[in-house]
């Protein structure tokens, strides 16, 4: 800790977790950039919109494209808010703190936006009310739709409870706080006034929420994963598919986290609160689920590769020398065997270097997924005859690129906003463990 | 044509007895409606923009309340019809007490393509759309190779209908199983489900969509075709409702197809139109069916390709290279 | 199988011999066969229709030599190979058939052939119809079948009556007799043909398995056996409760994973709706305790 313990008091936390909380020009520059690139993307689904998925380089054989693979990499990003608030977090792993609340807003971010994902991969998106009205429990689809939802509003609440305080405080506390937002934050924090009874409230909810958002995460992801592993095509007719899918989850989500923890110790001026420390604990987890991963990697490849079943053969021959050789192999040394090398090293923990590292994880889980939902397709049971050349081999195309790229930028819009205009870091939990806690309301 | 992608507000539905849906739908309502609102926005930009053209071609109109009107033939919309599909209650019960079936000769395929043409023209499809394409196999560097002519498989345990969220494509007493375009949302689950590749989608608009704009949806034929939906072989349901064979078994100059009723033990050939027992003719010829470790259950029987009457001669594609 | 066996010998006789189009003899009484009435306008468009229907898959569309690629070429009908032939040889030909042309003696009433005569001889200008035939009196022999089913003996048992001179009945022996029972798109034949005995009957066993409705009935038909259409026939019709009973039910009358929803297996329907109530319920008692956090400020 490089923190001097005795100059902590109250109201220098207040200010050192809240200083940002001010609309300034730079915020302003970065959310024009955002609306305008996310205009530019929406004007691409709208062609989708009028001119049907064919705008997109999807056909008949390679059905689910890069639209799927977007889906299933957010949903899985948004499951480390599971790993870090629920299962590190019941554990008692007390220094994960200052970073419950950022895993908690790439949970909500991106659950939220994996649900509009969905979407664009939808022929006729306007029937979407017909997944509630006529669903069938028997597919996996309505499963997904079901869990993803409730994972989303147990994040959801999850953020906000511990919240509750931090806004009673800051829209007391917090000069900068536009004038308009005032009132927003008094009706939201709910007159909070530090009463043990609200307190035992708070944290009741907490504990239940935490105890159900394991199952929760568990089941998006391997729901997500079941939209693969029930069919019979060589490649995703796997039992183990489920696990995979929660592990490289795992990856993927503490790569966003540490990539999100750079940036808002850089800019929000965090380090005294996101410390080395953090940044090192987190390197280590990154390497513990990547080594889960790679485990099941192995069980993945390893034992159709054994056997060579007619499709099985096809299927790894274009993965591992193939046509998809070339990204197959960056994807699972760069994203994951390289990483986890590094990561067993110390010095390879510290803030920048782990921040790289965890982009190309990130980068390379992206490509992953694109690799697990796409080759399948090309090479299925009975051969691909008669039809057009863009139906053998799929190429995505401008459009489906930017609606591929508009998620993204949501999620930026989302995160950018929440971090925005609320502490990064729990106010109020941190005033807690510190032992500052001696909070005067009015 | 929609001329909304607004979603539909959660209010629209008779089926909301269930607070735990509408919690569903409030949600996601709430977390998709800045996008859906913006996307709306846009593309009612667009609705709006086209509905500037005029042809200066007038129709004369009947409307409901009896009064002829002169509109602008680029005014007229096909309105959104709900409840009005030819055979939508049938379409779903099946003919009673049947159990189509059909058997593919192997040995008397010659690539000849009437089935297909046959089909497309009976569905509105585009030249590389296929509910039956005759696929050029050889299962071993040292087999003969045939052609197999290959469709639906209406599968008795159909992984296609397993995973379909809505009920958009269902199995029916009498096997054959179907596509309700009316109500598929378009996720095409049931495409990377099947293993037979039978599926197909509309991915741009269909085959003379204008001319067949306005035209009553016919479950059991699956035209007209929409965009964004899934097609794929019927059984021909529409011409079996009329004690007629399948329009691929008739058009076949070249005897492959049998088609029938599995509960009468009979099939029917296409071409010489002789009607055979279905266990016979399975039984002499050695019949069998596609990837039968896959459990699907299949309803169509193939016959080895041995003896065939015609040297094998390479498929040539006429198909556009790109669509 | 009838069929298969002609394939074979067709199979035979087109390797390497390429007699196959040569072979196609019509036999010399034929060929002068000519139509019983003249060709009308009427006539050709309805011959158009049926080409359409049951030719142009192979013939392709009149004059545009876009005939099936098959082997023997069928050839474009508006051509001078089909035109010089006599309405007669046209006329036993599509009668007859030759594999892997069908046969539409029983696909086609005798006028609609001769329609399709019509129409394909409008693509002819020098085309002079042959004056019309009035058909001469029946001199052959006039057949009725009469069936019924035979308990004890467990058989069909057929008996043919012949028109004799002067109005008088009797047993007609010497006729080939065929069985039919009805299935859904057509006929099927019950056995080989027989030949009645002197007294005019015919005996047909009933194959035990084969399928009858859900009483066991059977729609059957006997008719006389005659390619040259050289009788008068008239067949004769049952149901015979003689068939399997077959009451297979429905395919949809499981609960599956395939079913539709109101069919769902029960454990799926309840797994998921409790899960959805548990969990739910839990997110809304904690929004029900959040709303109590605003209240307890006062106390």
């Amino acid at each position: 800790m490089t923190m001097d313990e005795n100059k902590l008091t109250f109201d220098k936390i207040t200010a050192d977790l809240t200083h940002h909380i001010r609309i300034n020009k730079g915020f302003l520059l970065w959310m024009g950039f955002l609306t305008v690139s996310l205009l530019v993307c929406l004007y691409a689904y709208s062609l989708q919109l009028r001119n049907g998925l064919g705008v997109a380089g999807i056909r008949d054989y390679v059905t689910w494209g890069m639209y799927l693979a977007n889906f299933v990499f957010f949903v899985a990003a948004s499951l480390i808010g599971m790993l870090i608030s629920a299962v590190l977090g019941l554990i008692g792993m007390k220094w994960l703190t200052p970073i419950t609340r950022i895993a908690e807003t790439i949970a909500v971010a991106f659950a939220a936006v994996a649900g509009l994902v969905i979407v664009s991969d939808m022929g006729r998106p306007e029937r979407l009310a017909y997944v509630f009205l006529y669903g069938r429990p028997q597919s996996p689809i309505l499963w997904d739709v079901t869990v993803i939802t409730t994972y989303f509003v147990l994040s959801l609440l999850l953020l906000f409870l511990p919240l509750i305080a931090d806004m009673a405080i800051i829209h007391r506390k917090v000069p900068t706080l536009p004038s308009w937002l005032k009132p927003v934050y008094k009706f939201l924090s709910l007159n909070f006034t530090n009463h043990p009874e609200q307190n035992k409230i708070i944290n009741r909810s907490i504990r239940i929420l935490l105890i159900l958002l394991i199952p929760a995460a568990l089941s998006i992801h391997t729901v997500t994963s079941w939209l693969f592993a029930v069919t019979s095509r060589a490649g995703w007719d796997s039992t183990v598919f489920g696990p995979y899918f929660v592990s490289g989850a795992f990856v993927a989500g503490s790569a966003a986290v540490i990539i999100a923890m750079f940036f808002f110790r850089k800019n929000y001026k965090l380090e005294n609160y996101l410390t080395d420390m953090h940044f090192n604990n987190m390197g280590k987890v990154l390497a513990t689920v990547s080594l889960v991963y790679l485990y099941f990697n192995i069980n993945e490849f390893l034992v159709p590769g054994y056997k060579l079943k007619h499709a099985d053969a096809i299927h790894l021959q274009e993965l591992f020398a193939g046509k998809d050789a070339i990204l197959f192999w960056i994807v699972q040394l760069g994203g994951l065997i390289i990483p986890i090398l590094f990561l067993l090293f110390r010095r390879f923990r510290n803030p920048m270097p782990l921040m790289l590292i965890s982009a190309a994880v990130m980068i390379a889980a992206w490509f992953k997924r694109y690799l697990i939902v796409v080759p399948t397709q090309e090479h299925p049971f009975l051969p691909i005859q008669h039809v057009p050349q863009n139906f053998v081999h799929y190429t995505p195309t401008l459009i489906e690129t930017l609606i591929t790229i508009a998620p993204f930028i949501l999620v930026l819009i989302i995160i950018t906003l929440i971090s925005k205009f609320f502490p990064v870091i729990p106010l109020h939990e941190t005033a807690v463990e510190k032992g500052v806690d001696h909070v005067k309301f009015d | 044509m929609e001329d909304s992608n607004t979603p539909h507000s959660p209010h629209d539905s008779e089926d909301q007895k269930n607070s735990t849906r509408r919690n569903f739908l409030k949600n996601i309502g709430l977390a998709g409606v800045g996008v859906a609102t913006g996307a709306a926005a846009l593309y009612s930009g667009h609705i709006f923009e086209a509905k500037k053209e005029v042809s200066g071609d007038q129709k004369v109109l009947l409307t409901q309340d009896g009064k002829l009107v002169q509109v602008d033939s680029l005014e007229i919309k096909a309105m959104e019809k709900t409840g009005t599909s030819l055979h939508e209650v049938e379409g779903r019960e099946g003919i009673p007490g049947r159990r189509f079936v059909m058997v593919t000769d192997l040995s008397k395929c010659r690539n000849a393509r009437k089935c297909i043409n046959s089909c497309q023209d009976a569905h509105q499809l585009r030249p590389e759309q296929y509910h039956m394409n005759t696929l050029q196999m050889q299962d071993t560097p040292n087999t003969a190779p045939y052609h197999m002519p290959k469709n639906c498989q209406h599968c008795d345990n159909p992984p296609c209908v397993s995973v379909c969220p809505v009920d958009a494509t269902y199995k029916r007493p009498d096997g054959i199983v179907l596509i309700d375009n009316e109500r598929c949302i378009g996720c095409r689950f049931c495409m990377a489900a099947c293993p037979y590749s039978a599926r197909i989608f509309n991915w741009i608009e269909p085959k003379d969509a204008a001319t067949h704009e306005g035209q009553n949806y016919n479950v059991e034929l699956n035209v007209p075709q929409r965009t964004g939906t899934i097609s794929k072989c019927l059984f021909s349901a529409d011409r079996l409702r009329e004690g007629k064979l399948p329009y691929c078994v008739e058009a076949c100059p070249n005897g492959v197809y049998y088609f029938g009723d599995e509960n009468e033990d009979a099939v029917t050939n296409g071409t010489t139109k002789e009607t055979v027992r279905l266990s016979k003719l399975l039984r002499d010829n050695g019949g069998y069916q596609l990837m039968p470790e896959l459990g699907t259950k299949p309803r169509v029987y193939y016959l080895p390709p041995k003896n065939r009457l015609f040297p094998f001669e390479e498929a040539t594609d006429a198909t556009p290279e790109k669509v | 199988m009838r069929f298969n066996k002609l394939l074979l010998i067709f199979f035979i006789f087109s390797v390497g011999t390429r007699v196959s189009a040569q072979t196609w003899v019509v036999p010399d009484d034929q060929k002068g066969v000519v139509a019983s009435f003249k060709f009308t306008p009427d006539m050709q468009k309805q011959g158009e229709q049926i080409y359409v229907k049951n030719c142009q898959s192979c013939h392709g569309q009149m004059g545009k030599d876009n005939w099936a690629k098959l082997t023997p070429p069928p050839g474009d009908l508006s051509k001078e190979k089909a035109q010089v032939q006599t309405d007669g040889e046209l006329f036993y030909r599509i009668t007859a058939g030759k594999v892997p042309m069908p046969e539409f003696r029983n696909i086609l009433a005798e006028d609609d052939r001769w329609w399709v005569i019509a129409y394909i001889r409008s693509f002819n200008p020098k085309y002079v119809q042959p004056n019309p035939v009035a058909k001469a009196a029946f001199t052959g022999r006039i057949v009725t079948l009469a069936m019924q089913y035979s308990d004890p003996m467990k058989k069909i048992v057929v008996s043919a009556t012949e028109q004799l001179k002067e109005g008088q009945t009797g047993p007609a022996a010497g006729v080939e007799v065929m069985l039919y029972v009805k299935r859904y798109f057509g006929s099927m034949q019950v056995g080989d043909i027989k030949t009645t005995n002197a007294k005019g009957e015919v005996m047909f066993e009933f194959p035990a398995d084969l399928p009858g409705n859900k009483d066991g009935f059977v729609e059957v038909t006997a008719r006389v056996n005659d390619p040259k259409s050289v009788m008068k026939t008239t067949p004769a019709n049952a149901a015979l409760a003689i068939g399997a009973k077959t009451d297979k039910p429905s395919l949809t009358d499981t609960r599956a994973w395939w079913s539709v929803r109101s069919q769902a297996p029960i454990w799926i329907l309840l797994t998921y709706t409790l899960s959805v109530i548990i969990v739910w319920g839990f997110i809304l008692y904690i929004v029900y305790s959040i709303m109590k956090i605003r209240k307890l400020s006062k106390g």
